[in-house]
């Protein structure tokens, strides 16, 4: 195939080959091939040589973006085609904040506990939108992500991290200050986790605690008494009031934030929003309509609007600011 | 041949002498920077420069404003680029961005994509960047894109037909 390519590269080849190769690049590049179309394939690839001249062009038009930083580039070409169209863009959504609807607005509504008080109680504490990392006195590092409240007792034979409300990522240092490496526990309202290791995220719901071990293994202790378990890293698990969900290799971007993304592959548009919410004061409202559509792409969360803007770029939605504190995502009605 | 590279030079001679201050004036005009309104006109009359044929415009202001106006929408494009790519790059996980040795070669990979894409409707561009650089698959791209899978295939085809057109027949 490459000598066919390289004995007369610059040959206009007929338009119908060209065609057919780029339907076979997109039917088995592009698509779950099936073997029965590997082989029409393969036939036509054979019927003449120009079919194979046609079919490595196309294959050198892939080889342009091979090697690229994915995430990077996606983000770099999508933003700059957006400034460019950001004028025009401006003004169609404009007009579209005209065209309310009521509906969108009542559903999904529920008022984020306003008052922390929990961070009156803590050590360390974030407000929204905010992210730290401190230095404890045993070595460890602990990184708090958006609204988030830690304290810590380090005086007696364990090292303990209490998480009252929040996201944290943990790294645990030696202890070196101590005669004995101390075990290093932290507890939360659902049980607690032993570290066995280094590094691994504790985040904190309503009605659950999420871990995710990103190295080493992290022993969890339910509250209710049940069973311990042993979350090796890659992991993930929940220790809820029904138990604790038997580990599951976690998704690598579990620890996203803190590198200040949210990244999404496939993710439920509605539970994107539900993420980049935790990152802002007030609410952000996504109509039941597109709340199941799928998104992928890279998510700033110290800069929500950005992010928001970010999502009307790569989806056919409309991002309204009813107040800086109400903001509704709805489907993009021109297309 | 001599004589078509005595007239071209000729030719090339005359239009600088004739209207390079003008089009240095209009460039300003237009971009706001003196500097690179330099830079710009000096690369219009390189193109001039390496034609190979005589032009023999009838009118040269129009002829050399129309290769400008290329130039500078291409100017304004990378500059377009080099500000979400600064941007990007401030915001990205060191482990996701590239080593700096490499940088310049991503940024002009990047700048190179985006004039090829550029007359593509922005679906079409969309699909296919998420299709080349995240490896998504037609159904992938169909249900990303709320479209059929035969609209997410022809949207494939149509950029792959584009790029083919620049690559290989212009």
């Amino acid at each position: 195939m490459s000598d066919g390519l390289s004995a007369a590269a610059g040959e206009r080849l007929p338009d119908d080959i060209v065609d057919a190769a780029i339907a076979w690049s997109v039917r088995l590049d592009y698509n779950a091939a099936t073997p029965a179309a590997k082989q029409a394939f393969a036939r036509w690839l054979d019927a003449d040589p120009r079919h194979a001249q046609a079919w490595s062009r196309v294959a050198a038009l892939r080889s342009d973006f091979s090697g690229l930083p994915a995430r990077l580039a996606q983000e770099v070409l999508q933003a700059a085609e957006a400034g460019r169209r950001g004028a025009a863009a401006g003004r169609r959504r404009a007009l579209r904040v005209l065209s309310l609807s009521g509906a969108a607005l009542a559903s999904g509504w529920a008022v984020r506990e306003a008052t922390p008080w929990q961070r009156l109680l803590a050590d360390a504490s974030t407000a929204v939108g905010e992210q730290r990392t401190l230095r404890l006195a045993d070595g460890s590092v602990v990184m708090l992500n958006t609204d988030s409240a830690i304290s810590s007792d380090f005086s007696g034979e364990r090292r303990v991290l209490v998480l009252h409300r929040g996201e944290i990522m943990i790294t645990t240092g030696d202890d070196a200050g101590a005669a004995a490496k101390r075990p290093f526990w932290v507890s939360t309202p659902f049980g607690a986790l032993r570290a066995l290791g280094t590094r691994f995220i504790v985040r904190l719901e309503r009605s659950e605690v999420r871990v995710s071990v990103q190295e080493g293994a992290v022993e969890a202790h339910p509250a209710d008494g049940g069973a311990s378990v042993v979350i090796h890293s890659g992991e993930r698990s929940t220790l809820g009031p029904a138990g604790t969900s038997p580990p599951v290799v976690a998704d690598v971007d579990d620890d996203a934030w803190t590198d200040g993304v949210i990244t999404g592959r496939d993710m439920r548009l509605a539970d994107l929003l539900d993420e980049l919410s935790r990152y802002r004061s007030g609410r952000i409202v996504c109509d039941p309509q597109i709340a199941d559509w799928r998104v992928s792409g890279v998510f700033h969360v110290r800069d929500t609007d950005r992010a928001l803007r970010f999502l009307t770029q790569v989806q056919p939605v409309t991002v309204r600011y009813r107040t800086r504190y109400w903001v509704i995502v709805e489907a993009d009605r021109a297309g | 041949m001599r004589t078509v590279e005595c007239e071209l030079r000729r030719e090339a001679e005359d239009l600088y002498r004739g209207h390079h201050g003008w089009l240095q004036g209009w460039l300003r005009r237009k971009l706001g920077d003196a500097m690179e309104a330099a830079d710009i006109a000096q690369d219009v009359f390189i193109r001039v420069l390496t034609r190979q044929q005589p032009v023999r415009a009838h009118e040269p202001r129009a002829y050399l404003s129309t290769i400008a106006r290329g130039l500078v929408i291409d100017h304004w494009r990378r500059r377009a680029l080099e500000r979400a790519w600064l941007d990007t790059l401030a915001v990205l996980p060191e482990a996701e961005a590239p080593s700096p040795e490499s940088r310049a070669l991503v940024l002009e990979a990047l700048i190179e994509i985006d004039r090829m894409l550029d007359s593509l409707k922005p679906q079409v561009r969309t699909a296919f960047l998420w299709a080349q650089l995240e490896g998504l698959s037609c159904p992938q791209i169909a249900s990303r894109l709320g479209v059929s899978l035969a609209t997410a295939e022809r949207y494939i085809a149509r950029a792959l037909r584009h790029c083919y057109a620049l690559r290989f027949e212009s």
